[in-house]
């Protein structure tokens, strides 16, 4: 799908030139840089949004564009990519010189685009707009590489522990606050539902592995110097490792989960199969798209520490990154600052189930007490981590190394041991930049 | 320059008078002639196909990633990427026998499902004919992914019909995830593979079945030959060059078989009992953006799939020369 806010494309790119070679003359430190971006007249932004994260996402970038033209006299043509072909797509623009002014990059990818050289920093224009402090800390964590941001902080989600409510009431539990609680209220709903899936334990869906791992207190990599190491089989790590596989290994899941993926795991709540399960703040609107049903009878709590608190989950989201191929450069930022600080990156929060990466919009959104926005909210706050930032771990991701190791306990191939220091073994050579 | 030479000296001659170097001139427009009217076509391929392969070779010489891309600088590594190929312990151990494994027992099911679809093909009269030849299109016709989606669903652990009927019979208590374990993993993947790459077979060899003269038949009926008879040592010696092709053409796919086996629960990495060589290589290159190292892969995947091929073409072939 293709959206053009400009048919003047001739006469955008003779500007275009003309921009450039003024944009050349000024230096990097100059004053004007409000000047560059609101007189720029003629020429077009071009910018590459993932699909799918909000289903209104045509209006919202109508209205963007508008105001945007409005702000700066530039033109914005925005294309919409599918998360699958992503990856693939900037890798071939990156080789061909063909990558967009702006666009959202997955926090995982930052790093690695960065150090391939193809974005350019933004620090000093996050300085300039006097937006230091204001970025949640976890996507400023993942959007830094080498000491500079690179990704600006736009939406985030986090998983918690999603439960269905009938379910609950059936078995006469409440949600659980521990992991001795979790343990004996999916006993009880097997007993009372022996034909249902008490706790789905995914085998494909590293997300849902490691608030298991940090939550019994173990890590999943660290870095001393230049050198990471994965701490996933370290005894804390194994202790985690050991109570969400054992769940699966009491029946309290179930076979097929062994091959699951988030998606199946979303399929499976949707329909009323399982009772409770990690699940992302954005996937409240999937479930009643894929069942209307569903509406009212299913509520999240954080997920539980061992011993009681919140055992920390991934922030997964999205920065803007701003590549290096971009020609004017305070009119690609003025663009950034535009979606992701007040009313737009509110707006876009609020449509696509997501939380926003200001701070100060944060706090808003936090005040709510909608039963699905509340306990993800709390979830984010209190309990957010990051994945190991390092360039590498897109290799590690990419190895499936996580997953793997899940898929050999739960099938029983391998043992909670044995299967985590294999795994500690190819996650420390792959972020060390072994193969 | 050299090559507009030939194009304008006929236009020279035609005004002149043919001379002693119009006549030397002709026959060395005679013995360029053939490659003049190849020219287009050679152009075609060098462009699409020579010029691509080159490249990948030159790529598995060099460490080439995401880094390099941007920066534009070429690193060559000489035979590292070879190197280190050859001596993984994983592509010894799990990916060449799946592979090469996988590959035999599906050509040999295919060629043979679909020689003895064929046969009933030849046998059937015209309104029966297009009845299931329609039929068996219909299983060539569904995209891979689809088709791969279907027997997912198929065998799916706790929604799957497999499951259920086995179930159902009392046949076992508990729901069984058939995607975990190596034989029954591959064994889906041989039905799905062999479903969809029969009816190329069964078309191919029935256009060779309808080509046999009836005479010789006949003439072997007569001569007292079976039915199994006549199929050995008539109809299969004429279709020798048939099956040469449906035989190379089936190798070549299922060495590379990849969405049928990627899209499988556990089948992109996760499993790594599973692996085969297509599935490998993209975990291994192209998911962690070392397009060198796939390059290699690729390029010693293709000298295998050459030399299978010319294997298959002399055996096959020569025996019919003789």
């Amino acid at each position: 799908m293709r959206r053009h806010f400009s048919t003047r494309a001739t006469t955008a790119a003779t500007a275009a030139v003309v921009a450039l070679v003024a944009a050349g003359c000024s230096g990097p430190d100059g004053g004007g840089e409000g000047g560059g971006a609101t007189d720029a007249e003629g020429q077009t932004l071009d910018v590459w949004i993932m699909q799918g994260t909000n289903p209104s996402a045509d209006t919202f970038f109508d209205e963007v564009g508008a105001a945007f033209t409005a702000q700066t006299g530039a033109e914005l043509n925005v294309d919409f990519i599918e998360w699958a072909d992503a990856h693939d797509r900037f890798v071939t623009s990156i080789a061909g010189g063909t990558t967009p002014d702006v666009a959202e990059t997955g926090t995982t990818w930052t790093p690695e685009f960065a150090d391939a050289g193809a974005l350019a920093p933004v620090g000093d224009h996050v300085t300039q707009a006097g937006l230091d402090g204001d970025l949640v800390e976890g996507l400023v964590d993942a959007g830094t590489y080498e000491g500079e941001l690179y990704g600006m902080p736009w939406y985030a989600g986090v998983r918690a522990l999603v439960y269905n409510t009938e379910i609950f009431d059936d078995a006469g539990v409440e949600p659980p606050t521990s992991w001795a609680e979790l343990e004996s209220a999916a006993q009880a709903i097997q007993d009372e539902h022996p034909d249902k899936i008490a706790v789905a334990v995914p085998g494909d869906a590293e997300f849902t592995v490691y608030p298991w791992v940090w939550g019994a207190g173990g890590e999943v990599a660290t870095l001393e110097g230049e050198t990471w190491t994965s701490q996933l089989d370290s005894p804390a790590s194994q202790d985690g490792l050991a109570f969400w596989t054992g769940l699966a290994e009491q029946g309290l899941s179930s076979a097929g989960a062994t091959t699951w993926r988030e998606t199946d795991v979303l399929d499976a709540f949707a329909a009323g199969d399982v009772g409770m399960a990690v699940m992302g703040s954005w996937t409240p609107g999937a479930i009643l798209e894929a069942n209307p049903d569903m509406e009212g009878r299913f509520a999240a709590v954080p997920i539980p520490g061992q011993d009681g608190g919140i055992a920390p989950s991934v922030l997964g989201g999205s920065h803007l990154s701003m590549f290096s191929t971009s020609e004017n450069q305070d009119l690609a930022f003025a663009f950034i600052e535009l979606m992701t600080t007040g009313e737009f990156a509110e707006k876009w929060g609020e449509q696509a189930g997501y939380f926003p990466g200001q701070t100060s919009l944060l706090d808003e959104t936090l005040e709510s007490t909608d039963p699905l926005v509340a306990p993800f909210a709390e979830q984010f706050v209190d309990g957010g981590a990051s994945v190991p930032v390092s360039p590498a771990f897109g290799a590690v991701q990419a190895r499936a190394t996580t997953s793997t190791m899940m898929q050999s306990i739960l099938s029983g191939s391998s043992d909670v041991a044995t299967a985590s220091r294999s795994a500690a073994e190819e996650m420390t050579s792959l972020l060390n930049g072994g193969s | 320059m050299s090559s507009t030479l030939p194009v304008t000296a006929p236009a020279e001659r035609g005004t002149t008078s043919a001379g002693a170097g119009g006549r030397r001139g002709r026959s060395w427009v005679a013995r360029t002639r053939p490659w003049l009217l190849l020219a287009p076509g050679l152009v075609v391929l060098v462009v699409l196909m020579l010029w691509p392969l080159v490249r990948v070779f030159l790529f598995s010489l060099q460490d080439y990633g995401l880094p390099q891309i941007v920066s534009g600088e070429q690193e060559w590594n000489g035979v590292d990427n070879y190197v280190e190929v050859l001596t993984s312990a994983q592509l010894w151990a799990v990916v060449l026998p799946n592979t090469i494994g996988f590959a035999a027992l599906a050509v040999t099911a295919t060629v043979a499902l679909g020689t003895a679809v064929a046969v009933l093909l030849a046998s059937l009269g015209t309104l029966w004919r297009t009845v299931v030849s329609s039929a068996i299109m219909a299983a060539w016709a569904m995209p891979a992914v689809t088709g791969t989606y279907v027997w997912i669903w198929i065998f799916d652990a706790d929604r799957g019909v497999f499951n259920h009927v086995l179930q159902t019979l009392g046949l076992q208590d508990q729901p069984v995830n058939w995607f975990t374990d190596r034989w029954s993993f591959y064994a889906i993947v041989l039905l799905n593979v062999v479903h969809h790459g029969f009816p190329f077979v069964a078309v191919t060899v029935l256009a060779g079945l309808l080509g046999v003269p009836k005479e010789l038949l006949e003439a072997a009926e007569i001569d007292g030959a079976g039915a199994w008879r006549r199929f050995f040592s008539i109809i299969v010696p004429q279709l020798r060059q048939v099956f040469a092709v449906v035989i190379i053409m089936s190798t070549i796919w299922d060495f590379k078989v990849f969405a049928q086996v990627y899209l499988m629960p556990g089948g992109a990495g996760t499993n790594r009992e599973v692996l085969n060589l297509g599935v490998w290589s993209y975990v291994e290159s192209f998911g962690q953006n070392r397009y060198g190292f796939g390059s290699a892969i690729a390029v010693l995947l293709t000298v295998m799939l050459l030399a299978i091929t010319v294997v298959y073409v002399r055996t096959i072939l020569k025996e019919d020369e003789l």
